[in-house]
Formats: structure tokens, sequence, C-alpha cells
């Protein structure tokens, strides 16, 4: 599966990024991400948090792409979880952890299974690492963005 | 009452515990007294149907001096299909064990809990694995990915250090008590184990 595959079947659309949606998306993972440090709130809300963290990067990476998710279409958490190898490069190590972060909370949110302190832990340890994979892939790759 | 699992309901309890005992391990030639142990089948009802199986071309009979053993055959043209349904059904607990095999040493207990331990499973359910040690989320989610595929239902691990487990089941909360007490497909350890660590005797 390649970005312009997923084009075509309408799980993305094309788009025109710009510096400040970037910027913009980057300081609301930033804080998403200091937010889900905080152990005064409950696992669910910190791995709620950092999952959100890990989606705004998925954006990020996404739209400086050139892309963005079609949201009309069910699944597009999946999608953006999906891209992370075409877009940041994402070892398939590393993406099967965060698509088990992700059934993990669509669990939580539908079934009210409780959120347990290791996937918390992990969820934060995955969002910290993708955001340093993401500033230096900008850096690299989209230093008009930053 | 409730549905039984859909290999069961297709082909009769004795008869998928025996086919999948042999068919999901091909390399095992087994005698008439383990499979009657690993299936919970009387021997002699296990001979009917050993016989039978053998007469359709699914098994090998095998006589060594005295000891009769039986053996899947491979050969036999229907194979891949039938150990296909029974990896996807019965054999649930087969793969998941393997796959959390390499992690064993940092694993203290692993089960499957929910509709599909309570054999109560759609084809839509997914396979909920409780994991209790000192692996991480992380280690376990990456073992479990590749049975997703091979069980074709998505695989979803809860992580738990024991004394997190021991504790929310001492505060009587609500998830950890109905895992406790809910139905099991046992990967790693038994009952009895559980019950120890849901003491709060020290580990």
């Amino acid at each position: 599966m390649t970005l312009q595959n997923l084009l075509k079947i309408g799980r993305l659309k094309p788009h025109a990024p710009t510096t400040q949606e970037i910027r913009r998306l980057l300081a609301a993972a930033e804080r998403n991400l200091v937010d889900a440090r905080a152990e005064i709130i409950s696992d669910e809300t910190r791995f709620d948090a950092a999952y959100k963290a890990i989606m705004q990067l998925a954006l990020i990476a996404m739209l400086a792409s050139g892309y963005r998710p079609s949201t009309s279409e069910p699944g597009h958490h999946q999608t953006m979880i999906q891209s992370l190898p075409l877009t940041l490069g994402l070892p398939n190590a590393t993406w099967v952890v965060l698509d088990a972060l992700r059934r993990k909370r669509n669990v939580n949110d539908y079934q009210g299974d409780p959120i347990e302190p290791e996937a918390v832990g992990e969820c934060i340890e995955q969002a910290t690492s993708l955001l340093a994979t993401t500033r230096r892939w900008l850096a690299e790759q989209h230093p008009e963005y930053l | 009452m409730s549905p039984p699992s859909l290999a069961t309901h297709l082909l009769g309890g004795t008869r998928s515990a025996v086919l999948a005992a042999l068919l999901l391990h091909p390399e095992a030639a087994l005698h008439v007294r383990e499979l009657a142990r690993v299936t919970g089948a009387s021997p002699g009802s296990l001979h009917r149907e050993l016989r039978a199986l053998t007469a359709l071309g699914l098994l090998l009979r095998q006589e060594n001096g005295r000891q009769v053993n039986y053996q899947a055959n491979t050969a036999c043209p229907v194979f891949e299909e039938l150990a296909g349904l029974l990896r996807k059904t019965v054999g649930v607990a087969d793969v998941l064990r393997a796959a959390l095999m390499p992690l064993a040493d940092d694993i203290d207990l692993a089960f499957v809990y929910g509709s599909v331990a309570a054999g109560q499973e759609s084809t839509r359910s997914d396979v909920d694995v409780m994991v209790l040690g000192r692996a991480g989320f992380g280690v376990v989610a990456q073992a479990l990915a590749p049975t997703h595929g091979m069980v074709q239902r998505e695989v979803n691990p809860t992580v738990m250090k024991p004394a997190d487990f021991r504790r929310k089941c001492k505060a009587g909360e609500g998830f950890a008590l109905n895992v406790l007490r809910g139905p099991k497909l046992w990967l790693i350890g038994n009952d009895d184990d559980l019950a120890e660590l849901a003491q709060d005797r020290p580990a």
C-alpha cells in the first residue's frame, strides 16, 4: 500500500499544507504529551492525551506529505496509523504497537474496559518517541514547516 | 443455553478435540490414552472415532509393536482447510500460547477471557488476552501481532503487573473481578495459580 493507493481508494484526500497548521499541530501534540504525564488525572485520560498526540503527529506527517485523511470515511484512525510507515518510515515493530494502542482505545471507548497502567506507559513512550521522529523528519524533509 | 463454539457445533466436541490435537500438531503421533487425556474423551468412544477418521484418510495409523499411534495425514486433500478451520476456532489458544512462549520468562500467567473464552463468540468477536507479569505492553503486542492473521480476528492484550491485578481484585474493581471469576482459556498457568495470585499473600 502506498499513499497514492490510499488516495485512489478514497481513504486520503490531497492537501496543500501550510506552515501555520503544522506548527499548531506540533504545539498541540507537545501539550497533549505534557498532559499525559500528569499523574493526578486518571489512567484513561492520560492514555487519551498521549493517544491524541500520536494522532496529531501522524497527521503532521501526512499533511506535510501532501495528504489529509478522508474523515467522512469510517476507520480514519486506522488509516492514520497505517500511513506512518509510508510517511515517517516507521518500522513494522513500532507500527504493530501503535495499532494495538488504537484498538485498546476502541475497546475502552465502546466497551468501557479500563486502561491498565502498562498501556498508559506504553502510549506515552510511543508518543514521546514519535514526537522526536517527527521533529527529525520535518527538519530533514520539510524544514520549511518548522 | 449458550451456543457451542463453531467447531464444536460443526464437528461435535470429541471429533473437534481429536482433530485439533492431531491436525494442529501434525508432527505428533499420539497413542489413544494420550488422546483421551488431551481431549477429555473416553478411550472407548475415541477408538470408534479414530477408526472412522483413519478410514476416511484424515489420520494415519501406525503400529509400533503392540502400541498403536495416530497422526495427522498431511497428504489428505482437505488437511489444510480443516487445520485452518480448527486453528481459527478451537486452536486459538494453541496459536496464542505459541506466540507468547518467547516471552515466557517475563510472564507469570496468561489467559483468554471474555466472549471467546466463554464460547459465545461471534465471527466478529475480538480475542481478549490477559497477560500478568513483568513483560511490557509493547513486547506483548508485538508477540501477538502475527496471530491476528492466523486466527482471522483482532487479538487485544491487557498487560498488568500481578501486584496491580491483585490490588484491583481486592479493591473490588468490576473489570478485574469479572476477569477473575469469568471463564478462561489458559495459555500460561492455571486456575490455582490465579487464585493464589489474587490472594494477598506475597508473590
